[in-house]
């Protein structure tokens, strides 16, 4: 089986977030780019699936630029990946998750793999537009939100579970097929250090994004910061009772939140 | 020019071993400690991930980092648990032995089939009478053929209780002082092999420390390393290697202790205002910061010496010395932060003190390292 995992670089979780000065991107000056956790989830069900379907290979690919994203793409081949493709490009072109998905879309389409796996969503726009736009620009069939796909080698079909907001749905699909994985239902695994040593001397593919590939309506707008938070009361008290009696007073009357 | 930048390569390393010391070990540190508590499954984890046998090479099975990485490696575990990190990195001082004096055969016969699982090899050099004075150890290695009888007793072994293989340090001829010691490869199953009981330790409570007895114990003339005599220079060899990343492991506690004082001077209130703004915090905190800094670099520049093939062993004494006098001062420096809550064991600073301790102790105590300093000085005005 043909496995395709699509990645991408975010700023790790403990990142102080900055703007950069063209306000549509974040600025990247010292940031440490990372898979995020809706990635490694993709990536381990590609090899979950690697290892449960004899013969499978798993192609990692990326687009955005130097060198975060060819970083994420050896982080991936150290988890057991087996070969990567970076598809370069601008962060501009990047952030934009309908474009990004186009130019990947290009270069998987020859020959289609039987499955294109990524996360729910990017791990720092949160846009969740990739798996939908992925499956468009292939003309293929697209699920998120997905846990525990497996292959049904008796029927030729994927099995898998779709978490809604009422409890999980069960389905099979044949391939060729895209998924968007649900974050955390598997346990990602950590790469080994000798497997982190040889990710670093394989050879990452790199193919430029196709410039023609036109901006989609994934291109953010702009970034702000959230405004800092303001308000907080401390209430001075000396016995329980009166920090309650106080407490409801303000609830009541300055929260309106109380009859 | 020197480059202070890590590559990516080296990265990668580091942040393996940050995510395993934050989310593995941290959160076990303190119950360890309390505990006095050995954790097989994080060693065990540790092991899978190949962060135990650092200095092994890779054809024999371990991870064949260069001195450099394993430093960056030790630091960001000893950060999490010092004691923890006294463990995971006792095979790489057990095996250097190997890995210097033995020949390819007894590489290929030890290190491959050790490496190839999950199990603890220990160091035995120190003795109940005496660990500075290394040419003065007892351990009497008696020929009998082809084969020694072993007999005496180490003592302050790290992971003895729980190792599989005891590199011994033992002398064919006490009169012989230093050029009579022998270096050997016993496995805890030959006969007469006895490790005592885990002792009961200041700090690094979640690694194990004991006595190993030898009576009698035969060992082959093929697992004697080098020949007679030539122990002591095989020792110190090691020590020349391992001693770094004890000046790393110091390290990551002193920063640890930075870390938890200043996070801590932000939040804690007194006269109005936090006291990070009252300056004689400050200026304690720039001091913390200026010893955590040298230390880690010392420790680098020590590791590169010796990766470009140098001896290093006036680095290695300065970087081991330097950075472990500067985390036990830290450590406490971090305590006098903290206050009262800093004294108190629900609060993670008294047992960086604590393992700090240590690291002034073993592999060479500091008076030893100093004096080892001075020699190397001194020859080049002599
Ligand atoms: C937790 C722990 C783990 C250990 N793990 C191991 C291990 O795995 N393998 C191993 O072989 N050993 C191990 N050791 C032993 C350690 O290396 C020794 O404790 C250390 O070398 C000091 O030896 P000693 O304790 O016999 O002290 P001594 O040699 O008796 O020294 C006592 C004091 O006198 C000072 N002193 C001695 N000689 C001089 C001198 N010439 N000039 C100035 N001062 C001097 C020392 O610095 C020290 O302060 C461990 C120790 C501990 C506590």
């Amino acid at each position: 089986m043909e496995i395709v995992v699509c990645v991408r670089p975010v700023p790790e979780a403990e990142t102080r977030l900055r703007v950069a000065p063209n306000g549509q991107t974040l600025d990247a000056d010292g940031v440490k780019f990372v898979l995020a956790g809706y990635d490694e989830s993709a990536v381990e069900q590609a090899l979950l699936l690697k290892e449960a379907v004899a013969g499978s290979t798993v192609h990692v690919v990326a687009c955005g630029p130097a060198p975060r994203t060819e970083e994420v793409l050896r982080a991936s081949l150290a988890l057991g990946c087996d070969r990567a493709t970076w598809v370069e490009a601008p962060a501009e072109f990047a952030a934009d998750s309908i474009r990004a998905a186009g130019a990947i879309a290009a270069v998987v389409r020859s020959p289609l793999p039987d499955l294109l796996l990524c996360g729910k969503q990017g791990g720092d726009d949160e846009s969740g537009l990739f798996s939908g736009a992925l499956g468009e620009h292939l003309g293929l069939p697209d699920l998120n939100y997905v846990t525990d796909l497996r292959w049904d080698a008796g029927t030729s079909r994927f099995r898998f579970q779709r978490a809604t907001e009422a409890g999980a749905e069960r389905w099979e699909a044949p391939a060729p097929l895209v998924v968007g994985l649900q974050q955390a239902w598997n346990d990602p695994r950590t790469a080994k250090l000798p497997n982190i040593l040889k990710s670093r001397k394989a050879t990452v593919a790199k193919v430029h994004a196709d410039p023609s590939v036109p901006p989609g309506a994934g291109q953010p707008e702009k970034f702000e910061l959230p405004a800092p938070r303001t308000g907080a009361k401390l209430i001075e008290y000396k016995t329980p009772e009166e920090a309650a009696q106080k407490l409801v007073r303000i609830l009541r009357e300055e929260a309106k939140v109380l009859p | 020019m020197p480059d202070f930048s890590l590559t990516p390569e080296q990265e990668s390393l580091r942040d393996l071993a940050r995510k395993f010391a934050r989310t593995e070990m941290a959160p076990h540190a303190a119950e360890c400690d309390r505990a006095a508590r050995f954790p097989d499954e994080i060693y065990r984890k540790a092991y899978d991930l190949g962060l135990m046998n650092l200095n092994v090479p890779a054809e024999y099975g371990g991870s064949g980092l260069a001195l450099f990485e394993q430093c960056l490696i030790v630091e960001e575990l000893a950060y999490a648990c010092g004691g923890m990190t006294t463990s995971v990195i006792a095979n790489c001082l057990a095996l250097e032995p190997i890995i210097l004096g033995g020949s390819p055969e007894q590489k290929e016969r030890f290190l491959k089939p050790f490496c190839a699982q999950y199990q603890f090899a220990s160091f035995c050099l120190t003795e109940p009478s005496g660990g500075s004075d290394a040419g003065a150890l007892r351990t009497l290695a008696r020929r009998e053929g082809d084969q020694y009888v072993l007999n005496g007793e180490k003592c302050f072994i790290t992971n003895a209780p729980h190792a599989s293989l005891y590199t011994v340090f033992a002398t064919v001829d006490p009169s012989l002082r230093h050029r009579g010691i022998t270096a050997f490869v016993v496995p805890r199953s030959t006969p007469g092999v006895t490790p005592g009981k885990d002792e009961e330790k200041m700090g690094h409570r979640a690694s194990s420390t004991s006595t190993v007895r030898f009576e009698d114990v035969r060992v082959p003339v093929r697992d004697r390393l080098g020949a007679d005599g030539e122990g002591f220079a095989l020792a110190m060899r090691t020590l020349d290697q391992t001693r770094t990343p004890i000046g790393a492991l110091a390290t990551g506690i002193a920063q640890a202790a930075l870390d938890h004082a200043a996070a801590y001077s932000l939040k804690r209130h007194s006269f109005g205002k936090p006291i990070s703004e009252h300056q004689a915090i400050q200026i304690r905190l720039a001091n913390m910061v200026q010893a955590v800094h040298a230390a880690r670099l010392l420790t680098w520049h020590a590791a590169w010496a010796i990766d470009r093939g140098q001896r290093g062993t006036l680095e290695s004494s300065i970087a081991k010395c330097f950075a472990s006098d500067s985390a036990l001062q830290v450590a406490d420096e971090a305590i006098q932060t903290f206050g009262g809550y800093g004294y108190m064991k629900e609060y993670p600073v008294e047992k960086l003190l604590r393992d700090a301790k240590l690291t002034q102790i073993y592999e060479g105590a500091n008076e030893i390292q100093r004096s080892v300093m001075a020699r190397e000085l001194l020859r080049a005005y002599a």
